[in-house]
């Protein structure tokens, strides 16, 4: 009970930041995405069970609330949970090895959902341009903000089960 | 020898003994006299002087220190407040001079009604151009609404709940404003980028497009009234083989860093969308 309180206000919070701070502090015209790495950093703790129940809840939510359309913010978040769901039984003794990657294929697996959501819906986004001026600067950013998520993750999750822990 | 004992001789010798110590001292006859006597007395007067005042020092000194310190702490302290309070005093500056600027806009616009809005975050996703205030329905605010600031057309209201509405910018890769060139006397369309570049297109070939020209909204299609001020021609490109010209415009809202907007509220935009046939 307590993780879904615990996850459901980290996303509240990590939303709120993205939208208040990060988006408006581009790279380029790039951004970090924290609900994503949220996602992942918090998929990648073992203990933590509610990862697509809590990806399904905030994408839903995001999606109704962001511009973006035929609620892709909430297909990316769920293939994101997936990826590392994935990555977890195959890189598990090297959690920040696996948070990396997954950092790495689902901030492009949710840039190339976004394109071509808005291609179909007639915005002209090329994938040339879209590359150099929004995916890398914005896989750049995630990478950096990575490490610091994996370890406020981490640390939430130690205290959630501290006995598990100690054991 | 009666001469000499006389009071008034002795007087008189006094007298020209005297006179004729000062003929000698002002011509600098006496001077090596001078400085043979004072300069053991100055000499020793500074070596006492400066004893005096190392005492002093050592003997007040700890005192002062102890006071200075204090003093200090007091006037760091004092320091820190007046600092607090002129940054204060610069946001409420900063935030006084958004509001005069956007009262300043609506009166050199009176044909229109204003609602002042914060801009309180930006959309998630980097290939979209929106941002989010902190007026809503509960405010008048309604869908299709144009945002302005001080400065110029920011773009429209895309969707708005009760407490709040996102803007859709005129930067958004998905905007198109319809716009005249002041100086050409022309239309053209207003179209936004991915990067949150603007360009114009559908400037016709005949038109003589400068940089440096202005850009306003023209009020065509009903969705922005007309005469708003957008930006200036930067660059103008003419190619061969093609219908128009294109050219980038530098807009006059830095879409970077907008605090406040001045909502529209009593302009209705028409959707001409069910006039438009389809191919």
């Amino acid at each position: 009970m307590i993780s879904h309180l615990v996850c459901a206000i980290s996303i509240v919070v990590f939303y709120i930041l993205q939208i208040t701070i990060f988006s408006q502090s581009p790279l380029v015209s790039g951004a970090a995405d924290l609900v994503l790495l949220f996602f992942a950093a918090w998929t990648l703790q073992e203990k933590m069970k509610n990862s697509w129940l809590w990806a399904a809840v905030a994408g839903v939510i995001i999606s109704t609330i962001s511009a973006m359309p035929f609620y892709t913010p909430l297909i990316a978040y769920l293939i994101v949970v997936g990826i590392t769901k994935l990555l977890q039984r195959r890189v598990w003794q090297a959690p920040i090895l696996a948070m990396f990657i997954v950092t790495l294929i689902g901030t492009f697996v949710q840039h190339a959902i976004y394109i071509l959501a808005l291609q179909i819906s007639g915005a002209p986004i090329s994938w040339g341009e879209s590359l150099n001026m929004v995916i890398l600067p914005s896989a750049l950013l995630n990478m950096i903000f990575a490490l610091p998520m994996y370890a406020i993750v981490n640390d939430i999750a130690g205290r959630i089960y501290p006995l598990e822990a100690e054991l | 020898m009666k001469f000499l004992k006389s009071k008034n001789s002795q007087t008189i010798v006094v007298i020209l003994v005297v006179a004729g110590l000062l003929f000698l001292a002002l011509s600098g006859y006496l001077t090596p006299v001078f400085n043979l006597s004072l300069n053991p007395l100055i000499s020793f007067q500074s070596w006492l002087s400066v004893r005096y005042l190392s005492a002093q020092d050592f003997l007040t000194a700890p005192r002062d220190i102890t006071q200075l310190r204090e003093q200090n702490a007091v006037l760091e302290s004092q320091v820190t407040q007046l600092e607090t309070q002129l940054i204060q005093l610069e946001e409420r500056l900063g935030e006084a001079q958004v509001c005069f600027a956007l009262l300043d806009f609506g009166r050199t616009n009176p044909q229109y009604d204003y609602i002042a809005a914060t801009v309180i975050g930006r959309e998630i996703s980097p290939f979209l151009q929106y941002i989010i205030i902190d007026k809503g329905t509960d405010h008048g605010i309604r869908y299709g609404m144009p945002v302005v600031t001080q400065q110029g057309l920011v773009g429209r209201v895309d969707a708005v709940i009760g407490p709040a509405a996102r803007i859709k910018l005129i930067t958004d890769s998905t905007s198109v404003v319809n716009i005249r060139l002041k100086a050409a006397e022309t239309e053209a369309q207003l179209l936004g980028s991915l990067t949150g570049d603007l360009a114009l297109d559908m400037i016709p070939l005949d038109e003589n497009v400068e940089p440096g020209d202005i850009v306003l909204t023209s009020g065509l299609g009903g969705n922005y009234p007309p005469n708003i001020f957008v930006g200036q021609v930067l660059s103008v490109q003419t190619r061969e083989n093609v219908l128009f010209q294109t050219a980038t415009v530098q807009p006059i809202v830095d879409f970077n860093s907008i605090s406040s907007v001045l909502v529209v509220s009593n302009f209705v935009a028409v959707d001409i969308s069910p006039l438009i046939p389809e191919p």
